[in-house]
């Protein structure tokens, strides 16, 4: 039972202090315009355009498992929509988002169809093809698109009342869309469809046998996903006011799937990491050696990803692990006094919790390596904890540790999928 | 309600509940299953025992759709062979593959949520599904109260044995009518094992629920089975009562490979 009031508590305080520190980023992200230069303005501005556009792969890739190469196509149908209706329709600049979020909506469930027979490398293949051969097709659609001189049209401009600058009033605007794309975003992995994309991703034939419908969650997966970078597209157009099939080269697919990389895949907050990384890098890589800004920038992918495999995103539970693999090193001793023996729910090591699971896990038909994996530690505490070895053991009990990443890389070592006794027919 | 229920409450002897005749099935030049005859009454627990290689897992992917096949499936009169695996979902047919097949990435309650995924609808029906999936939850957490403690870990994090808890509980979720287990006590301890085959007849005796386990520990399976039905090389070489099957001690012997006699005594 206290256990019980004491997670509630915990979860109050977590809310509190989630809710602040969103209320503190929102007062920062808000006040960053009346702060900064106008160019760096632009570049924030910048920033959160790519967010929203890497957010949509990231549904794609990091929490549908799929691939795709080709969303600077997508981007760039978002921005050319916009371009167009500006230029010929002058429907204005509010239509304009409407239109290329749905237009790359179906252009996506279209493209969602081939992501239904190819995965891996050739999905990635024919979508790169997509982004290889949209430019060329934009320049021979002269008429429409342009040709290779490119659409020039009106920025968004500030309304009068606001007294803003046009570099203030397009951040705000893009601030507003980033944000509403990104909550989009995170309810829609909350939802039943985003439960349903996320286990198609991590299981799909257990995904189908519990009745969901593989090609529906994948195609649509393709669909919002391209929305997202259609949305992009058009924020882009507004802010800077001219597109030329050069500027959606199919580096910019490559670029953002780097960026989302290096952000931090199957994050939420990852897409505005691997955007400030796409936004800065390559300007300071240029600062850095004036004759080859490029290998600058792949030096500084590499190192990136060297040292947070995971992407920016997970850096600091990955700083948080190290520092608790060094820290508590004392922690096993105190699991053998009687007193943490008696009472395991406040044991804080999470070695100790997860020890005599694995022990129990792995009893004689199981994986002896599992036991070498689990660190040193794991076994101590499991052998000092012994009579937890029982399945009505209260050491599984303990909310407490759930959360520590260390946690998560013992249970890993346990042998979960453990080999088949023998081949199966 | 779902129908399943209802249909559970009208008649619990209905002899034709499941109804396999002459199941061919195999994988590409493989033919794994070779003309195969039995039926499970509903409500009961069937296992389905023999040597590797026999086809046991085989049956059951036929059964759920995850192989084609020839012949015959009904399950309440409904053909199921040449349905894909989430029509048969549909129809109410819960399968946890071996291995489990959990979703790793997801907390144990989206793993359970997964298993609702069906069960949704518009307007009033959406709330009335709501309420019930939110009651199923808490029904399965009673089932396996690890899990509760557990709801908002990785499922990647569970051990073995709280990971093939949670395959059961997800399709539970399902409101199955027929619940098919393939192999569940692959590599888990023998005390965690116990526990869970105690908690799937609790389960099929609260529930009502059809069960169809393949197993090959057959006396942990012939434990809490009604019924076996003893397969070898794609054929049926037994069938009965699970009681008269473990009397058949030199039966047992020769096609289970276990010494089922030394056990009555233990």
């Amino acid at each position: 039972m206290s256990t019980i009031i004491a997670t509630l508590g915990t979860g109050r305080a977590r809310r509190l202090r989630a809710a602040l520190t969103v209320l503190l980023a929102a007062a920062v992200a808000v006040g960053a315009p009346f702060y900064f230069a106008p160019f760096q303005v632009f570049q924030l501005t910048m920033v959160l355009l790519y967010a929203v556009a890497l957010a949509g792969l990231n549904l794609l890739v990091g929490f549908g498992g799929q691939i795709s190469l080709g969303h600077g196509a997508f981007f760039a149908a978002g921005a050319y929509t916009a371009a167009v209706m500006l230029d010929r329709y002058d429907t204005g600049h509010l239509a304009t988002l409407p239109v290329a979020a749905a237009g790359c909506f179906l252009l996506g469930l279209g493209f969602g169809v081939p992501a239904l027979r190819l995965r891996g490398l050739y999905l990635a293949l024919v979508t790169l093809a997509f982004a290889v051969f949209l430019p060329p097709l934009l320049k021979r659609l002269e008429p429409v698109t342009g040709g290779s001189m490119g659409l020039t049209v009106d920025k968004l401009q500030p309304p009068a009342w606001s007294g803003l600058a046009e570099d203030q009033w397009l951040y705000l605007v893009v601030l507003a869309v980033t944000a509403v794309a990104l909550l989009l975003a995170r309810n829609l992995l909350r939802s039943r469809v985003g439960r349903a994309l996320l286990a198609v991703r991590d299981n799909e034939s257990a995904a189908e046998v519990m009745g969901v419908r593989l090609s529906l969650h994948k195609t649509l997966a393709f669909a919002w996903s391209a929305m997202f970078a259609g949305v992009a597209g058009c924020l882009y157009t507004w802010v800077i006011g001219f597109v030329s099939p050069d500027s959606f080269s199919f580096v910019l697919s490559i670029t953002l799937l780097a960026g989302l990389v290096v952000g931090g895949l199957a994050s939420l907050y990852g897409p505005l990491l691997g955007a400030a990384f796409v936004m800065y890098v390559p300007s300071v890589s240029q600062d850095v050696s004036e004759a080859a800004p490029g290998v600058v920038f792949g030096l500084l992918i590499i190192t990136v990803m060297f040292v947070a495999p995971t992407g920016l995103a997970g850096l600091p539970g990955r700083v948080r692990a190290a520092v608790a693999r060094r820290l508590p090193r004392r922690a096993p001793t105190s699991a053998r006094t009687p007193e943490a023996e008696s009472a395991p729910d406040g044991e804080p090591e999470p070695d100790a919790e997860s020890g005599p699971e694995s022990l129990a896990e792995s009893g004689p038909g199981g994986d002896p390596e599992s036991l070498a994996e689990s660190a040193p530690d794991a076994e101590e505490s499991a052998a000092a904890s012994a009579p937890d070895v029982s399945p009505k053991s209260p050491a599984a009990s303990d909310p407490s540790a759930t959360d520590t990443p260390a946690d998560l890389a013992v249970a890993d070592a346990e042998p979960v999928g453990a080999p088949p006794r023998t081949e199966k027919e | 309600m779902s129908e399943p229920t209802t249909d559970r409450a009208e008649s619990a002897e209905q002899r034709d509940f499941l109804q396999v005749t002459d199941l061919h099935a195999g994988y590409g030049q493989a033919r794994v299953l070779q003309g195969l005859d039995f039926w499970v009454a509903r409500g009961e627990v069937c296992a389905i025992l023999g040597p590797n290689g026999a086809g046991k897992t085989t049956t059951l992917r036929a059964l759920c759709g995850m192989v084609r096949g020839r012949g015959s499936i009904t399950l309440n009169g409904t053909q199921l062979l040449g349905r894909s695996p989430e029509q048969a979902a549909r129809l109410g047919v819960a399968h946890v593959p071996e291995g489990r097949g959990t979703f790793n990435e997801l907390s144990v309650e989206e793993n359970l949520r997964v298993g609702a995924h069906l069960r949704t609808g518009v307007g009033r029906r959406r709330r009335a599904e709501r309420a019930a999936v939110a009651a199923d939850l808490e029904r399965i957490y009673g089932y396996f109260p690890k899990l509760r403690q557990r709801s908002r870990q990785a499922a990647g994090s569970l051990s073995g044995g709280e990971q093939q808890m949670l395959a059961i509980g997800r399709a539970l979720m399902l409101r199955p009518s027929l619940l098919l287990l393939d192999e569940p006590s692959l590599g888990l301890a023998p005390l965690v094992t116990r526990e869970l085959f105690e908690i799937v007849r609790a389960v099929n005796e609260e529930e009502r629920t059809t069960v169809v386990v393949v197993e090959q520990n057959a006396q942990l399976a012939l434990d809490i089975a009604h019924r076996a039905h003893v397969l070898e090389a794609g054929r049926l070489v037994l069938s009965g009562p699970a009681a008269q099957i473990r009397e058949d001690g030199q039966v047992a012997e020769v096609y289970l490979g276990v010494s089922v006699s030394a056990r009555k005594t233990g």
